[in-house]
């Protein structure tokens, strides 16, 4: 991928990011939240997203963010109070912004909202007292869009052809006088209409000097967008030194040998300020130094003296550079000016007279921003997939000894053990903790539910309430991929067929509001997720008559309440009386039994008619590997699940009873537990004597009794699919590599009991093969 | 155990036209072949797990360097009952279609470069209702089968019910 798409991916998924931010607070705030710093945090998180989005070029996104980010700047600015504040459009304009962003990931063109901007327009323009709002006016075109690279020449190298001939036009010019001390703050650009009233901004003044190494352009990286990552609106100046281009005959025009300095007006920290220029300037490239609090009426800056001493500084004015990333003034060349003098020019009355502080060098002294970045280290999937594929040959190797040792006279093997016993914690360890940075909270998954709600029930014409709980429960990344379709499924159905219309509900003696809650748990070694609302829960009634017309339940068959149930996982029904947009059509909770059981979980539904229906969705934390207990039936080996088992006995402590049928059944804590023989419902080849009883878990929370003849070990097995060079196996997940080399199948032992049934009932013709 | 292929030419006016390169493997006096490029190795016979309810001619799985790859038994495909594998039995590892394969056979015999014109159409055999064979080459002394490994492979997977015809 080049540099630049690169670049812009990651402002994709900054994106995603900002706008679960973004959503959260809103939602927050919606909920009556007063707390200052949710509107602050609204504010920043689609201020980012214009920013980036600016640099990028992504035009319709541009204006859409800058009117929303006006809307709530009068939020923040306390123009509108927050109990008058239009949330709900907000929540929606919030949905817009994620379009906008998903059409320009995908270079498509996004439907404008024209509704949702005269509406944000409005927001702080009936309040009499308000001051006249700067008004939301979609600003033009932001900068083309970045290097469309020329045929043959690298990107860079275009830009700094326009660069240089800007330049040169400049030197060409007389120099510029010393600019008034007024222009500073006032001279906005002309082709900005939204600069009509000017506003001068609260903020500190900060100087960010750019020093980039000779490489910049190689990197692909432009200065127009290096800079026009600042907030365009807060950039006062842009000066440029030359001092440092060498002569003409050892130009290399492909170095840069710019250095610029960049004037803010902004209340940004310095440290956000560093957080910006992550992704395009190495830390020693550039400087950010505060010069001191600006009071909105402070005196302006002083015309710096220092412009004449240094006359290769060409004070080119990089305004039209920055095109119209934002006002910029006309001619405000500040090459260098003192650091003391704005603090300095700070009226007396100041509270309290910020010095100017030391510079800060990004990530250098400053906790802050060195912590900022072990926050979060962005690391390509692969090559954490890789790492884990490594870890993973490295648990069968050391298992794989494990078994060699044991072969070893009894004093080798005392040594040898230890040092093994250590190996293999260190491995487990390792893979935990590979494991651990694949982890992600389900948060990723669960922040896009609300807006699916908001949109359900505007179109259903319900009235919902999404509750979240466990957000934070973490699951590995290959799970968290494949939740988010089943848990879609499941609100809609909810959404759709759950709950009743508010009339309905109130006639029910309900809130007219129904309540859909999603809860994430860890629950022994899976992790469950349920969906439960409170609607109207299943038609049994409908759905049997459904399945009966449909022959999937035969006419005379009784079922109990908990089975009619089950029905809903039945491909082709639906209970919903009109097809709709949203479900209806029968497809949907049978796609998601099977995509759930293909990653080895289960989902279940629990309802009670008029009370509401809960989806309960149960899947490993991870795909990758598994706590698993060795067993041999026969002369083959399998491996079960850990989270599976419940105990283990002898089969000579257990009372057997006879059913019909061959069926056998124990004695097991006060239930009768049926018995399955796993070299029966495996096939495994050998004499079998199974004489262990595995007592076992089914996701429905029954038990079974699986005999087996012996249990081998314990031990983490790398999961290894089956269906990439075969098929799905029936009564297996799985299956993994033991330490000898051999393949064991991974028993699922609800897929096991679909075995046993089906052979109980139909029993299967012995395959007698010739020869 | 690896094998050593020695290579011999079909004819000696081979440039005429297009010619299919192909390897022939043994199974009991039936001489079949596959294009070379399907074969990614030839390995000796190793243990396989078997599976439950699969069609009777796959043996089971095996690690083939931490992939797990079906083996199938052609004399089973083919109907002639079981390989009683041993050590001097090899599994042919194929690509067929996304997936890879392990075939067992008796043994790998050659690799001959045969024209393209030489490949007749395998006869409507009344046996061969599984369409296994997609081709037969005469060669000097006998006839080479050219295997349709997709069919052969096909009636593996998930399909306990069809067995296929014991000749």
């Amino acid at each position: 991928m080049d540099p630049l798409a690169e670049l812009k991916q990651t402002f994709f998924q900054e994106c995603e990011e900002l706008l679960g931010a973004l959503e959260q607070k809103l939602q927050a705030l919606d909920e009556g939240s007063s707390d200052p710093e949710d509107v602050n945090a609204a504010f920043r998180a689609i201020h980012s997203i214009k920013g980036g989005a600016g640099a990028f070029g992504c035009t319709e996104l541009v204006g859409f963010a800058h009117v929303f980010e006006a809307a709530l700047d009068h939020l923040r600015s306390g123009r509108v109070a927050l109990e008058d504040a239009p949330f709900t459009l907000f929540l929606r304009c919030s949905d817009a912004v994620a379009d906008l962003v998903a059409a320009a990931r995908n270079d498509e063109t996004a439907p404008v909202r024209p509704d949702l901007l005269a509406a944000l327009e409005q927001v702080g323009q009936a309040k009499p007292a308000a001051p006249a709002a700067p008004p939301a006016v979609v600003p033009p075109a932001p900068a083309a869009p970045v290097a469309a690279p020329a045929a043959d020449a690298p990107p860079g190298i275009a830009a700094l052809g326009n660069l240089l001939a800007m330049v040169d036009a400049k030197m060409g010019a007389p120099a510029p006088a010393a600019p008034a001390a007024t222009a500073a703050n006032d001279g906005w650009d002309d082709d900005e209409p939204a600069a009509a009233a000017p506003v001068r901004r609260p903020g500190r003044d900060v100087r960010v000097k750019i020093t980039p190494e000779a490489d910049l352009f190689r990197r692909v990286i432009e200065p127009r967008v290096a800079i026009g990552i600042l907030p365009a609106d807060e950039v006062v100046s842009v000066s440029c030194d030359l001092s440092q281009v060498p002569p003409l005959e050892t130009l290399d025009v492909t170095d840069c040998h710019m250095r610029f300095t960049v004037m803010l007006r902004t209340e940004l920290s310095a440290e956000e300020i560093v957080s910006k220029f992550d992704f395009t300037l190495a830390n020693e490239e550039f400087e950010v130094e505060v010069l001191g609090e600006a009071v909105p009426e402070a005196a302006p800056v002083p015309a710096p003296a220092a412009a004449p001493e240094v006359p290769q500084t060409v004070a080119a004015d990089l305004s039209a550079i920055l095109a119209r990333l934002g006002p910029a003034p006309e001619a405000a060349p500040q090459p260098d000016i003192q650091p003391a003098a704005p603090a300095a020019a700070a009226p007396a009355a100041a509270p309290a007279p910020a010095q100017p502080r030391p510079p800060v060098r990004p990530a250098a002294n400053d906790a802050a921003a060195r912590q900022r970045q072990a926050v979060s280290v962005r690391v390509d999937l692969d090559r954490i997939d890789r790492l884990m594929n490594l870890v993973g040959e490295i648990v069968i190797t050391q298992s794989m000894l494990v078994e060699c040792v044991r072969s070893l006279p009894y004093d080798v093997y005392a040594k040898t053990a230890e040092g093994i016993l250590t190996l293999s914690r260190q491995t487990r360890e390792l893979q935990d903790h590979v494991m651990a940075v694949r982890a992600q909270p389900v948060k990723a998954v669960f922040q896009r539910m609300p807006r699916l709600v908001r949109e359900l029930a505007q179109a259903l014409g319900k009235e919902a309430k999404l509750v979240l709980e466990g957000e934070n429960t973490e699951v590995d990344k290959t799970i968290i991929e494949e939740l988010a379709d089943p848990l879609t499924h499941m609100i809609r159905n909810s959404m759709d067929h759950g709950l009743e219309t508010p009339d309905e509900r109130v006639a029910a003696g309900k809130h007219p509001e129904g309540t859909i809650k999603l809860v994430a748990e860890h629950r022994a070694g899976r992790i469950v997720i349920s969906v439960t609302d409170d609607g109207r829960g299943i038609n049994r009634e409908r759905l049997l008559s459904k399945a009966r017309s449909r022959g999937l339940v035969g006419a005379d068959e009784r079922l109990a309440p908990e089975e009619i149930d089950q029905l809903i996982f039945a491909a082709g029904l639906s209970t919903a009386d009109a097809v709709s947009d949203i479900s209806g059509r029968g497809v949907g909770m049978d796609v998601v039994r099977r995509n759930v059981e293909s990653l080895g979980g289960r989902i279940s539904v629990d309802s009670e008619p008029g009370r509401g229906c809960k989806f309960t969705l149960a899947l490993p934390l991870t795909l990758a590997v598994l706590e698993g207990m060795v067993i041999r039936c026969g002369d083959d080996r399998y491996v079960i699940p850990i989270a599976s088992v419940i105990e283990t006995q002898h089969l000579a402590n257990t009372p057997i009873e006879h059913l019909t049928f061959g069926q056998e059944v124990l004695r097991w804590r006060g239930e009768i537990t049926p018995l399955h023989r796993l070299g029966a419902v495996m096939g495994s080849a050998g004499a079998r004597d199974e004489n262990i009883i595995i007592i076992a878990e089914t996701e429905r929370g029954g038990n079974v009794g699986i005999a087996v003849d012996e249990i081998v070990g314990q031990q983490q097995v790398v999961v290894k699919s089956l269906e990439s060079n075969y098929g799905a196996v029936a009564g297996a997940s799985a299956a993994t590599i033991l330490g000898d080399g051999l393949v064991a199948l991974i028993l699922d032992v609800d897929s096991m009991l679909r075995v046993a049934a089906s052979g109980a009932r139909h029993p299967a013709p012995e395959l007698k093969l010739a020869g | 155990m690896s094998l050593q292929l020695g290579e011999k030419h079909f004819t000696s006016a081979q440039p005429e036209s297009a010619a299919r390169r192909i390897v022939t493997f043994r199974v009991g006096d039936r001489t079949f072949g596959i294009d070379v490029g399907m074969v990614r190795e030839i390995k000796g016979w190793q243990a396989t797990t078997p599976l439950p309810h699969a069609a009777p001619h796959v043996r089971g799985v095996l690690n083939l360097r931490g992939v797990i790859l079906a083996v199938y038994d052609l004399r089973t495909a083919i109907g002639l009952g079981t390989t009683e594998a041993t050590a001097t039995h090899v599994i042919v590892v194929v690509d067929v279609e996304d997936k890879t394969a392990g075939l067992l056979v008796d043994s790998v015999s050659d690799i001959v470069d045969v024209p393209v014109s030489a490949v007749r159409p395998a006869p409507d055999l009344e046996r061969d209702e599984h369409g296994l064979i997609e081709g037969l080459v005469l060669l000097d002394t006998e006839i080479v089968a050219l295997l349709d490994l997709a069919a052969v492979i096909r009636d593996g997977g998930d399909n306990q019910d069809k067995q296929l015809r014991v000749a």
